[in-house]
Order: C-alpha cells, then structure tokens, then sequence
C-alpha cells in the first residue's frame, strides 16, 4: 500500500506525468501533515491539545517515517501538533518529498530521468510509467467526492489533507469540484476515522488536520497582504503623479534624491541591488542546498518582501517619473514585472479568497508567467540604461 | 535539447545583442533618438541632430572631463554674446580664491550649474534648471545682502529678482543704475519716433554699379522664356546692384562669362552658399540664429564608424558596406516650420528655412521678408495680435510713405535688428541676440522710439506683449525710482 506522502505526489502530478515542482507552502505543510498521518497510522504517535509524543517506538520501516519518528521521539521537550508541522515542513519537506519518490520509483511507478545540457548543470525529472497507478488514485478521490457511500478512512484522511492545503482545487481543477461542495462540508463534519479505526488515531488525525489549516492559512494570508501592499505600492507608480521638486533654491532633499547625480546612482544601485536580489531568491529557492534551509516559504515570503523593497525604492530613485523613451520603457517593464509578481502572489495565496467571490484563480497562475516573461527585457534595458548615464 | 535551456539560450541571446546594438549606436553610428532621456529645450531642439555637437568629450572620458567639455560647447556659440552684453556675472568674477564659498552655493564657472539639458520638469524661463530664486546663493549673506545694502531692497524675496523686469543675470545693459538714472526722465514716446538703423538703412545710397534690365539678362532660353521671373529680377535690388543671373545660377563661371559658359555651369536651385558667397554677416548670424542654427560651423558632423573603431584599435575590421550601413544619417541642415514648438500655420508646415524662405529669390522684397514672411508661418497670439496693433500701422504708413524711413515697425524692426559693423548696416539673422530675456530688446530697438520706464513696464506685462503692445502697460517696474531715489541719497551725502 502507498503512503499518504506517495499519493499526495501522485495527485499533484501533472496529465503529462511530471511532478509538480514543490513551489508552495501548502504543499509543505501537505507533505509534513501527510508524513505524521502516515505515523498516525501506523499506531505510533499520539497527540492531545498540548503536545504530539510518540506513543511505539517500534520502527515502521519505511526510513524517511522512522527518521521522523526518531525526531519526534528525542525531542526534549514535547511540542504541539502544529509546531511540528510547522518545523517539518520547513527543514523536512524536500527530504520528504525525494524519500516517496524513490518509494515510487521502487514501486515502478514513476521512473527517474536525468539530462545534462550543455553549459548546464543535470536536470532530474520523474515521469509516470504509465499514469496507471495515478489515474486509479484519482479516480478513487472522485467516487469519493460523488457518491455518497460511506468512504474509506485512508480516503478520508487524504481529501481532508488536501482540503485543508487548499490544494484540492489542484488536482480537480474546473467547476467540478464546486458541484461536490456540500459532499466536501459533510466529509469534513464526517467522523474522520470512523468505527473501523481507533478513536485514539481519529483524534491525532484530526488534530493534524486542524494544525495543517491554522498553519497553511495563517501565512498564507501573510503573503496575501505584502502581495495586495506589493500591487498597491506598484499600482501607485504607474498613476500618481510625480512628485514635483520644491521651487526653491538650495539643495533640497528631493532635489538631491531625483536630480543629483550621485544621489541617483546611489539609488540606482541599491535598486540593481535589490532586483538582483529578487531575482536570487526566486531562482536559488529551486536549488536544493537554497531549498533546505527554512523552506520554500522563507524563500517566497523574502521574495514578495524584496519585490516591495523594490517598489518603495523605485520611488526614491524617480519620484514617480516615468521618464522617457528608453528611460520610459525599462520603468515600464520593471512596473509590468512588479505588478504581475504582486498579482501573482494575490492569486496564489488569496486562491480561497478569491473562489469565494466566484474568481477560479487557476487561470491567475498564468500572472506567475507573465511575472517572468516581464523580466526578459529588464537586463538588457538596465545595461543600456547604465550606459547611458556613464556615456552622456 | 529541452525547451527550458533553448528559451534560457533565446533570452541571454537576445540580452547580448540589444545591449550589443545600442553600444554600436552609442559608440559606432546610428540613430540615437531612442537614448535621450528627455525633451532638450527650446532653444536646442533645433540642434537635436547630433549628441556630440553638445557632448563633445571622448568616449571614455571621465566626469569631470566630459563636464568641462560640455561646458567648452556651451562657449562655443555662446560666449560671444556674452561678451557683447558684457555679462554681468562672467566666469572671470568667480575664479579667485575668495569666491569659494559663492561657488560652493552655486559653481557659476559652468554653464552646467544652471542650464542642464534634457530636463524639462525643472527647466523654467530661459532654460534656467535651478529655482528661480538662485540670486539668494550669493546675494542673501554678509556684504552682499541685498536686503540690507540696499533700503528699497528691504523684505523683497529672491524669486522675482530676474522675473520682475529688474535684473538679468546675465544681460543688463538696459537694467544697471546709472543708464537708468540718465533714462528716468524719458517720455513715453519719443517726439520723433524713428528707429535710427533701420531709418539709416533705408536711406543708404547704394553702391554705383549699372544697374541690369531686363534685357542685360543671361541665362539659358528656357529660363529667359519665364517672364513673370524675369519681370521680378529686373525690379530687385539684385538687378539694381548689377547682379545678373550667373551671379547666382552659375556661380562657378567667370564674372562676364559668355553665354554658353553659363549655360554649361547653370544650375536651376542654387544652393544657400551662393547667397552667403556676397551676404556673409546676415549669414553667418543666421546660422547662430533659431532659424539656422543647423547650419551653424560647429555642429558635430556625423560619426565615421571607421574612424571610431581606430580610437579602440579596431580599425579597417569592418567592411565598407557594413560601415556605410552604420554611418550615421546626415543631420538635416535646415529646419522645417513643422520641426518648430511655437505655434505655426498648417499650410507652412512643410517648409524649409533658407534664405528663400523669406526672401523670395528673384523679387528680393525685403519689406515682404519684414511682415509677411514671418506671419506665413508663425501663428501665436502675438503675431496674429500684430496685424491689430500701432506697430503695424506705423509700419503700413512707413511703406505709404506717411510716416519717416524708420518710423515703422515690423517684426524684423524688432526680432531681426539692424546693426552697424564697421560702419555698415545689416540685418542681424540672429534672433536670439535680443529675443530673451526681453529686456535685451530695450537698447536695440525700444529706445529708439519709447523711455525707458515705458518699455521696461510694457516688457513687463507679459498679456501686453502677447497682445502685441496693444493697450497700455498694467505692470510697472520700480526699478528706476528706486535708482533714482538711491542716487539722490548719495548725491546728499556728497554734499554733506
């Protein structure tokens, strides 16, 4: 039988059978919630509101579980659910995530593709052998959401895991999913565990479930706000007005900040800086060494925080000045760039905001792409810039 | 090889060439209206054509180095006006040691300190970039507190020193204290109202030369067959000054040539050199005018990408075609009206400035090039208020014969002056040498005809102006009472 961590990266595959790059928080915390299911499971954690201890210490097994099952056990000091899914998801999640693909790959499932291209460094995919073992999954997932027989609790356990990650819409995009609505509500009031499994495993399952929601909600909705700040910021750039310079003479301070040279370039860097910084953070958070430490998340919210930074900064660099020609198109296509990354993280991180007032925000994530393709022209159009000011 | 690292190819390529082309065009040729990081001022848009006409430095030469040579350019064209309007605050006065604490408010030394190009928002009246209360750098401490040297100065602020028609920072020929004190009795309008160059002009005895009919005219058959050109030529002053036809259309033949020669080197539009070959002063200040400034001597000429590559020891790599392809295009020598900022008339848009342009070429009317050839293209409110005014009457009864040579006044009375170089009258081309600040107007031509106190207050008023002096001026500038209440006070303490 698949763990629930296997078949979470089985449904979050794509129809073409590559996986879903871990990119988000809620496929974090999915992973870490998934693991301590797995535990709960298989009988050897237990949980009450204070604290999640290791009820058997007997090894399961599976290596990445008992791994797990050692940290929890030799923690010194007993810490709640929700901690713990908060400390695995951000030091455990890829560790997690490579152990059931191997678990997969083992199982033959999923077979293991490595390229080298030249001047790059070797790229690893895993694809589906067949798409057999994930179209069962799937399927299995979807007799549950429609009909109405009594389900099995594994079944129950995994919907609620990936409705409590937001990331059933994922993996039943379309309308679909909002004709199974009131099947989902009565799943979630639904004894979880049932009378087939003991309450002891119902109550640490649901404790998880709770933990993983408060968790994935809260900074989520973090990242919402500095995304809808970031927009906002973005937003006042490209309409307000510039900001005049005062008809005084002597060096006033906005005088010196938009038309003083040195001011300017002081400015101009600390901008370059702060994009090259953006950038770094975007790209480093997918290289594995970058992902371990403090997950994807810190990453992400380091991002949006710098994207605002770069923001404000614009500001002070022009004043809200557009500029001209050349000038006009690198301000234009920073703006574009800033303001398609901003509603990018809206989509993202306000998904089940935004389904509430009937948005599907599958089609935002399109903002994601836009947010890269607006960054092609940046370099080039910043190294002319410079020039500029260096040749003139 | 997959998509990803084919885009990533595509995208670094792509980076590398765009930063690639510019760089050709910033160093090798090309067009570079793309790289200009703001509107130029009125006064240059004309000259927009080439960037190293203004920045002139090396490539690769330092800031300091490239700010002296944009500062050397600024000289160039300007210094000798300057000069002639003996600059009340010239770059000698601030060089000594003991003003360095003046240069460190306001480094008068460059022409950069004040005028920078390329700004727009914060370029204001006369293509001042610093707030118009720059007098306050020098004037608002110590000695040199105008507030307190001077009673009538008490509690006034910097903002309205060179907007309040007291002061120029430059010119102030008309503006110092003593010439206003010697003006301050002046009436409102002379008894006789004349201006005295353009009076001299017209009554000047040309030189005694045969004048040429139309009989005496030699050129090729067809071109003798256009009568009406010929009717025209044998009334202008060029056939009254013994000007024949060759005279302009061959002008590579001998003087007195034969017929056939000049049939040989005829040519049907002869080039504006052929005018500036006998009228070198009109055109040389026309070509440091707003009219002509294009064709001014110093203008950069485009870049040879050849020559370029030679300054990095590249030399002769590329191939001629390749070169030519990146040869920069030619700057236009002549502006177009619909190239002009000022307001113009739609049928003249697509004209071109040349001597032609006003001077029709074979009826050689100056009093057509004084009036309707400035109102064929130029459409604001003060040239169409013109044709209302006094100045337009005096000057249609001038040409009545009602009024004195000299007593009417035409646009070119006052934007196009009359000047006296050893000993001779022409027409000064550069408009610019009186135009702004317009006080530079008052010697040259407003006193000729009107009191100072009058011109200083009717200058001041700008509806007035924009009127065309229609009216009388509701400005009045203290200036010359407070000179002349400065004087007394020191004519007293003389005489104590």
């Amino acid at each position: 039988m698949m763990t629930f961590v296997e078949e979470l990266l089985l449904l979050t595959s794509d129809e073409n059978g590559e996986l879903v790059p871990m990119q988000d928080d809620r496929y974090e915390c999915a992973m870490a919630g998934a693991a301590l299911m797995d535990l709960a499971f298989a009988d050897r954690i237990d949980t009450d509101l204070q604290m999640l201890v290791v009820s058997d210490h007997t090894p399961t097994g599976d290596s990445m579980l008992d791994r797990i099952l050692a940290k929890i056990a030799y923690r010194r000091q007993a810490v709640d659910t929700r901690r713990w899914i908060r400390d695995l998801s951000e030091d455990e999640a890829l560790t997690i995530q490579e152990s059931a693909l191997d678990g997969l790959v083992e199982r033959g499932i999923l077979k293991h593709q490595e390229k080298k291209f030249p001047w790059t460094s070797r790229s690893q995919r895993y694809v589906m052998v067949d798409g057999k073992a994930r179209n069962e999954l799937s399927l299995r997932i979807e007799n549950v959401l429609i009909s109405g027989d009594i389900p099995d609790p594994r079944d129950i356990a995994l919907i609620s895991l990936l409705d409590a990650c937001d990331i059933l819409p994922d993996v039943f995009p379309g309308k679909w999913l909002e004709r199974c609505h009131p099947r989902l509500e009565q799943l979630r009031k639904m004894d979880l565990i049932g009378r087939e499994v003991a309450g002891a495993i119902a109550d640490v399952d649901r404790t998880i479930i709770l933990a993983l929601r408060a968790r994935s909600t809260r900074f989520r909705k973090l990242l919402l706000a500095l995304s809808v700040m970031g927009a906002l910021a973005t937003a006042a750039t490209l309409l307000s007005p510039r900001v005049p310079v005062p008809d005084r003479f002597g060096p006033t301070f906005f005088e010196l900040l938009w038309f003083d040279g040195l001011w300017q370039q002081w400015s101009g860097y600390a901008l370059l800086g702060l994009s090259g910084a953006g950038f770094m953070t975007a790209t480093l958070r997918k290289w594995r060494p970058a992902a371990r430490m403090g997950g994807s998340k810190w990453w992400r919210f380091t991002h949006v925080v710098i994207g605002i930074c770069c923001a404000l900064v614009l500001f002070v660099h022009t004043g809200f000045r557009m500029g001209e020609n050349l000038n006009a198109a690198l301000m234009l296509s920073y703006l574009v760039m800033l303001m398609f990354g901003a509603l990018a993280g809206i989509s993202i991180n306000g998904a089940s905001q935004l389904r509430r007032i009937g948005v599907s925000p599958k089609p935002l994530y399109f903002l994601m792409k836009l947010h890269v393709i607006a960054l092609y022209p940046l370099p080039a159009l910043l190294i002319i810039h410079i020039l500029i000011v260096y040749m003139y | 090889m997959s998509r990803k690292a084919i885009f990533w190819i595509l995208c670094t390529t792509g980076t590398l060439l765009a930063v690639a082309i510019t760089a050709v065009w910033m160093f090798l040729g090309g067009d570079r209206g793309m790289l200009v990081i703001g509107k130029s001022t009125d006064g240059h848009h004309q000259i927009m054509t080439t960037c190293e006409t203004c920045h002139a430095a090396p490539v690769f030469a330092d800031a300091a180095a490239a700010e002296r040579a944009l500062n050397q350019t600024c000289r160039n064209c300007h210094e000798e006006e300057l000069k002639a309007a003996g600059d009340s605050h010239s770059r000698k006065k601030f060089r000594g040691p003991r003003m360095a604490a003046y240069r460190e408010r306001l480094d008068a030394r460059r022409c950069t300190a004040c005028h920078i190009e390329h700004r727009p928002e914060i370029t204001r009246a006369g293509a001042v970039t610093v707030a118009m209360d720059f007098c306050a750098a020098c004037h608002s401490e110590g000695d040199q507190d105008v507030r307190k040297v001077r009673s009538s100065h008490a509690g006034l602020t910097f903002n309205t020193c060179a907007s309040g028609g007291c002061h120029n920072y430059h010119d102030n020929r008309a503006l110092y204290e003593d010439f206003l004190v010697r003006r301050a009795t002046q009436p409102r309008v002379a008894p006789l109202p004349v201006h005295s160059l353009s009076a001299r002009y017209r009554t000047r005895q040309l030189p005694e030369k045969a004048a040429l009919r139309r009989r005496d005219a030699i050129a090729p058959e067809s071109a003798l067959a256009e009568q009406a050109v010929l009717n025209q030529w044998a009334t202008s002053g060029h056939a009254a000054g013994g000007v024949n036809c060759a005279g302009c259309h061959a002008p590579d033949a001998a003087q007195g040539a034969p017929r056939a020669e000049v049939e040989a080197r005829w040519v049907d539009a002869p080039r504006m050199r052929v005018c500036e070959g006998c009228h070198k002063m009109e055109a040389r200040t026309f070509s440091r005018g707003r009219h002509g400034m294009r064709g001014h001597p110093l203008i950069a000429p485009p870049r040879d990408p050849g020559r370029r590559l030679e300054v990095l020891g590249l030399g002769g790599i590329l191939p001629e075609g390749i070169a030519a392809w990146l040869a920069d295009p030619v700057p236009p020598t002549r502006m177009t009206v619909a190239e002009s900022r000022l307001p113009m008339r739609a049928d003249a848009a697509n004209g071109t400035l040349n001597c032609g342009t006003c001077h029709r070429p074979h009826a050689v009317d100056i009093k057509r090039a004084a009036v309707q050839a400035c109102a064929s293209c130029h459409d604001d409110t003060h040239t169409r208020a013109y044709f209302e005014s006094t100045h337009y009457g005096l000057w249609q009864a001038e040409l009545a014969g009602e009024a004195p040579p000299g007593g009417g006044v035409s646009c070119a009375t006052c934007h196009l002056v009359k000047i006296e170089r050893r000993g001779k009258i022409m027409t000064n081309h550069n408009q610019n040498d009186n135009l702004r600040p317009n006080e530079k107007m008052i010697r040259s031509v407003c006193l000729d005809c009107h009191g100072l106190g009058f011109a200083l207050d009717s200058l001041a008023d700008t509806g007035l102006v924009a009127r065309n002096f229609r009216g009388k001026p509701a400005v009045h500038v203290k200036s010359i009472e407070w000179a002349k209440r400065r004087a007394a006070a020191a004519e007293g303490n003389k005489g104590r």
